[in-house]
């Protein structure tokens, strides 16, 4: 096992690291044994049935869930117990399997809401002396939009060119005043993807980016992941249904079924794995075609 | 990095450098202000529905910082404005008497009359505090109960306290407040609410307001936030309940009771939930509502306890007002917008988007 997470293709320490997660609500265990590394430059996809966890899974490392056992690291640093906040502070951004977006609010205000500086100084630092840190420097703050001071004005025009250049980067430049409800969407999806990268992530979590997208936009989809991973220097890992895709452009997938990790490793070795075809297959296509594919 | 040159950023062609920019609204409204003052001074009916009206935008405003902007549903809002009325009014009661030697005794008043009201907000606002770390862990429906609750809590605390005068209130409280007092703070609000609106805070509390889940995800802190639009909300709040304690005769619990806050929830919905000047429209027309009723029944001739009358249908009114409204226009007169941004076209607008 340990093996198979050392093969991850990625370089660098890890930035985010799931080890021996579990998750159980009441008598069902939701997630089980459950882990990951993703470095630097890592494409990694997240494959599974319907109901196999893999959007709780997405859920425990972004800090929505507690884990009922094993730990989630990011950037090193334990996050079990932080909020997702702190998590994504830390350098871990996501988007939604059913889109999310600030819905009244435009495109651009969307992004600049993830893009603002980030208030907190020591997010990891929960002692009494980070928490009076951070509350301090959001007070001043706090105090500086008020005042509509020179700095605080400096700042949000920083903010607008940033979530502006994220925006050119997605191709919705376009839409910069449009509100986000108003969007087509392909380019909703995309604003979330924006709207993730604002926060200036290290590892980026898609949740099904290209649900409801066309083969072709799917494909679109695929090339402009690779080229943010590239362009942002992120890890990324993708939950897909589509598995032709996710072998197509990732390096390395883990395959949950009923919370249990069924298999891992290079898209080739997946797919001719037997457990594999059986979760996605059912037995029964294994009977009839004379074991794995 | 691209800079559109269609849309530039707003603060690019402003004609106010940006080291004015912060106090530039300050030097405009206080010449203003005395201006209205000096108006003014003549008619006591005027002054006292003024300032009524003044108390009333102050708390629509601070209320749509909570129940607008960060989409938090507070309906207890009487009771800070009972907590700042009661401390404020108890402090100067207790300083009447009192007047610092190196002033002028009118201005040695006002400045008592600024801290009274000063500490009357921090005590609402640290109700506020309170009150909403706790509760503002809930959602939706949970919270609305917990400030009613609390709203309850006060005016029944007050009511069995000697020291608030129990049912008969408190009596004899200095008539400090002015219009121009009253009017300084309803801009100081308005400007708050503005600029929270238009910075990074602002956009932190539409985006808890539009989508929790994935404001928590792209790093809001949104308990944080939610319990900050509450005590800036509430310390405001209180802040009108000691205008208001300096102005009326008397000040009792059936001041502030549900009917009271209702009243204030009516104005944020009619105004729009998250927009500042429907809310002052709002409350605006709110308290015009029972004058202009009052002298539409003079004129048609009913006399007797016609105040009795109209305050008695007031409320009936409201209802189906408010009925009528979400039946029409569910987002409230300009909904998420400002007043700007409805008027007509050839009035020169502000670039749409928040700010």
């Amino acid at each position: 096992m340990s093996a198979a997470v050392q093969a991850s293709v990625g370089s660098g320490a890890p930035l985010l690291q799931a080890d021996g997660v579990s998750i159980q609500f009441g008598g069902l265990k939701a997630l089980t044994d459950f882990s990951l590394t993703i470095r630097q430059g890592d494409l990694q996809g997240l494959i599974g049935p319907n109901g196999a966890g893999k959007s709780t899974a997405f859920n425990v490392l972004t800090g929505v869930y507690q884990p009922t056992r094993g730990e989630v690291r990011v950037g090193g640093l334990r996050v079990n117990g932080l909020k997702p906040h702190q998590i994504n502070h830390l350098g871990l951004a996501r988007t939604f399997q059913n889109i999310r977006l600030f819905r009244a609010l435009t495109a651009l205000d969307n992004v600049k809401v993830a893009c603002r500086a980030q208030g907190a100084l020591h997010p990891h630092d929960t002692g009494f002396g980070g928490k009076a840190k951070n509350a301090l420097a959001n007070y001043r703050d706090w105090w500086r939009a008020l005042l509509l001071t020179p700095r605080f004005q400096t700042e949000e025009r920083e903010l607008t060119r940033q979530a502006e250049h994220l925006l050119e980067v997605m191709g919705l430049s376009h839409r910069r005043d449009e509100e986000a409800r108003n969007l087509p969407y392909g380019e909703q999806r995309r604003l979330e993807i924006a709207r993730a990268l604002g926060t200036k992530p290290k590892v980026l979590l898609l949740d099904e980016p290209a649900a409801g997208m066309n083969t072709r936009e799917k494909a679109d989809l695929m090339v402009l992941i690779r080229k943010l991973r590239d362009d942002f220097q992120l890890g990324v890992l993708v939950i897909e249904h589509d598995m032709k895709l996710v072998m197509g452009i990732c390096e390395h997938i883990t395959v949950l079924d009923h919370g249990e990790t069924i298999a891992r490793g290079a898209p080739a070795q997946v797919r001719s794995d037997r457990k594999v075809i059986e979760a996605y297959l059912g037995d029964s296509y294994l009977e009839s075609h004379g074991g794995a594919a | 990095m691209m800079e559109t040159p269609a849309l530039p950023v707003p603060e690019a062609r402003s004609p106010i450098p940006a080291s004015l920019r912060g106090i530039f609204p300050v030097l405009v409204a206080l010449p203003v202000l005395a201006l209205f003052q000096w108006l003014l001074s003549e008619s006591p009916f005027a002054v006292y529905l003024l300032s009524v009206m003044g108390v009333n935008i102050i708390l629509a405003v601070s209320l749509n910082i909570v129940n607008g902007m960060t989409g938090q549903f507070s309906i207890g809002h009487a009771g800070f404005m009972a907590v700042g009325a009661y401390i404020s009014g108890v402090l100067s009661l207790n300083l009447k008497e009192v007047a610092l030697s190196f002033l002028p005794v009118a201005a040695s008043d006002q400045v008592l009359f600024t801290v009274a009201l000063l500490v009357g907000g921090l005590a609402a606002a640290a109700c506020g505090f309170l009150v909403g770390l706790p509760s503002l862990r809930l959602r939706g429906d949970y919270l609305a109960i917990v400030t009613l609750g609390f709203g309850e809590i006060i005016r029944v605390v007050v009511q069995n306290t000697d020291a608030f005068g129990r049912a008969l209130g408190l009596s004899g409280i200095p008539q400090y407040s002015s219009p121009y007092m009253v009017y300084f703070w309803v801009f100081l609000v308005v400007l708050v609410a503005r600029r929270i609106a238009g910075s990074s805070h602002g956009r932190s509390l539409w985006a808890i307001r539009e989508d929790e889940v994935a404001a928590e995800a792209m790093g809001v802190d949104t308990t944080g936030y939610k319990v900050r639009s509450f005590v800036i909300s509430s310390f405001f709040a209180g802040i009108a309940g000691g205008l208001f304690a300096h102005f009326v005769p008397i000040i009792n619990p059936g001041s502030f009771t549900f009917v009271k806050s209702m009243e204030i929830v009516v104005m944020v919905v009619l105004g729009g939930l998250g927009s500042t000047t429907g809310a002052i429209v709002a409350a605006i027309f709110l308290t015009l509502l029972p004058e202009g009723l009052r002298s539409l029944f003079n004129a048609l001739g009913t006399e007797g306890t016609l105040a009795q009358k109209v305050d008695q249908i007031r409320m009936p009114i409201y209802g189906l007002m408010l009925v009528a409204l979400m039946l029409s226009r569910p987002q409230g007169l300009f909904g998420m917008r400002e007043i700007w941004d409805v008027l007509p076209r050839w009035i020169p607008r502000r670039r749409r988007g928040l700010s």
